[in-house]
């Protein structure tokens, strides 16, 4: 094998390696995912992805949290 | 937890159909007649000599209006200006008790005048909240406060600290990284322009041991720095990026702050501040410290997350994308973000997977090799004058070698997958990468 068809071999190989390397990566973060325990207490049908936070009535910016 | 192992069993059932569907066009294409096989070979002709064209288009552009903007801030020299407003800073914190001290550390080193640290602690299960209180109260110019809330996410993080900001303008950031000294006063003077609603700063990565982080610090220099140069040139910055982005509170009141319902709270933002009308600047100087993934999953999830909120930001607004007027720069933006988030990685994958099965099927190889070495002397020399001109490393350099081929392919399979994923509406969760404690200071002695 000259140097030119070994090349064409590295880029072939490094291409198609790197592609799968690539899908097996993402369903080893899927099953990551999957195992890991969800940071949502709660994740029920009607949960919503975020707790949308208000500030106690009567409250002003500026002041220190007191909790 | 049936749901996320639902989600994990969907995604899987995605990749296998994306997989298969690819496979049987490869077996196709090896058993298809002449004729077929002909028509392959002029295809991947056609495509080759399009994907170079689209590559050189992309990089001219990127490097010409890069180097306006470089030489319009050279020619102007450094800006003198006594426009130095107080500043909010806010850090919003979710167990990040590893990195937080010394992030405050760089927030209370600040040549700045006037401002207030504010971290919010968003109902985190570590020590966070007791790392935080060390720090409150007042030291130098600044003033810092500790805020807890119940854990929901980092927009309402952002949302509670602009609510309680004492000052005008605020610089929000992320927990993990460090801010250089002179970002403030680096960023203020170009609030005295009243149009002016964000200022972007300039993102590097601190953590440069591990070869995958020097790939991704020159990934910053090169993909993402270098596009927001060119963006700030012609007035079109699509994204202020969350480490290090300041903020006219008018600005954010009038539209409403962060949205809760995307998982690119940046890029959302930013597209809303657009769509009001205000200016976004790019500001080079303003440089900004933070971790890069240090291994390949933790890597593809922070990818997936910033993919699939690209595109539920530009869902929100797909109609703007079939109206390039009366809004120029945020169509310009929204195209932009479409492009660089679904077609070009899309594109990429299947551009590389056709010509490496077109080549070992039909005797193209040669083809495929000058193409190669075309495409790496190209990025070589992008990646010289990237990190020459942000004033990095020239160690970086040589990465640019394995950059296209080896790392942006490999990330562009997760954003492909997350493009369908986000085009199916499949849930998603944050999940939490891992911290690790820095002390300051770069490897390339940066701070």
């Amino acid at each position: 094998m000259n140097v030119i068809d070994l090349l064409i071999t590295i880029i072939v190989v490094t291409i198609l390696v790197t592609i799968a390397l690539g899908v097996m990566t993402y369903i080893a973060y899927k099953l990551r995912l999957a195992r890991r325990p969800s940071q949502l207490s709660d994740d029920s049908s009607t949960a919503q992805y975020f707790v949308l936070h208000e500030p106690p009535d009567g409250s002003e910016p500026g002041e220190a949290d007191a909790t | 937890m049936p749901v996320a192992r639902n989600r994990a069993l969907i995604s899987i059932l995605v990749i296998a159909g994306v997989v298969g569907t690819s496979g049987l066009f490869i077996y196709w294409a090896a058993n298809s007649p002449l004729q077929v096989q002909r028509f392959l070979v002029r295809l991947v002709l056609i495509s080759l000599i399009i994907f170079l064209a689209i590559l050189f288009i992309r990089y001219f552009a990127l490097l010409w209006f890069g180097y306006l903007q470089h030489t319009e801030k050279t020619i102007r020299g450094r800006v003198i200006s006594d426009f130095a407003p107080p500043v909010t800073v806010i850090v919003p914190a979710y167990n990040e008790a590893r990195v937080l001290d010394d992030a405050i550390a760089a927030l209370l080193a600040l040549e700045y005048p006037t401002y207030e640290v504010i971290i919010v602690d968003d109902g985190s299960t570590d020590d966070t909240t007791s790392v935080a209180r060390r720090w409150e109260g007042r030291s130098g110019n600044a003033a810092v406060r500790v805020l807890t809330k119940a854990n929901g996410g980092k927009a309402t993080a952002l949302n509670t600290g602009i609510a309680h900001a004492k000052y005008g303008f605020v610089l929000c950031m992320d927990a993990d990284s460090w801010i250089e000294p002179q970002t403030l006063h680096a960023v203020m003077h170009h609030f005295a322009d009243p149009s002016v609603g964000a200022v972007a700063g300039n993102v590097k990565i601190i953590n440069r041991e591990h070869w995958l982080t020097r790939l991704q610090a020159l990934e910053y220099i090169e993909g993402l720095n270098m596009p927001r140069r060119a963006q700030g040139f012609i007035g079109a910055v699509n994204i202020v990026p969350g480490p290090v982005g300041v903020f006219r509170i008018e600005a954010l009141e009038e539209v409403g702050g962060y949205d809760i319902d995307t998982f690119a709270e940046d890029a959302d933002l930013t597209l809303k501040l657009i769509t009001a009308g205000w200016k976004i600047i790019y500001e080079d100087s303003a440089v900004t410290w933070t971790q890069g993934p240090t291994n390949m999953l933790d890597l593809i999830q922070q990818r997936y997350r910033w993919t699939r909120g690209i595109l539920q930001a530009i869902r929100k607004r797909k109609q703007i994308l079939l109206r390039p007027f009366p809004d120029f720069p945020l169509w310009l933006s929204a195209i932009e973000m479409a492009f660089e988030g679904i077609l070009w990685p899309v594109l990429n994958v299947y551009a590389h997977l056709f010509f490496a099965i077109v080549a070992l099927l039909y005797g193209m190889g040669e083809l495929l090799l000058y193409w190669w070495i075309l495409l790496t002397l190209l990025d070589l020399v992008v990646a010289l004058i990237t990190v020459s001109m942000e004033e990095e490393s020239l160690s970086l350099v040589p990465y640019a070698i394995i950059y296209r081929f080896f790392f942006i392919l490999f990330l562009d399979v997760t954003k492909t997958f997350a493009a369908i994923e986000e085009a199916l509406n499949l849930g998603m969760d944050w999940g939490k990468l891992r911290r690790i404690a820095l002390a300051p200071g770069g490897e390339d002695g940066s701070r």
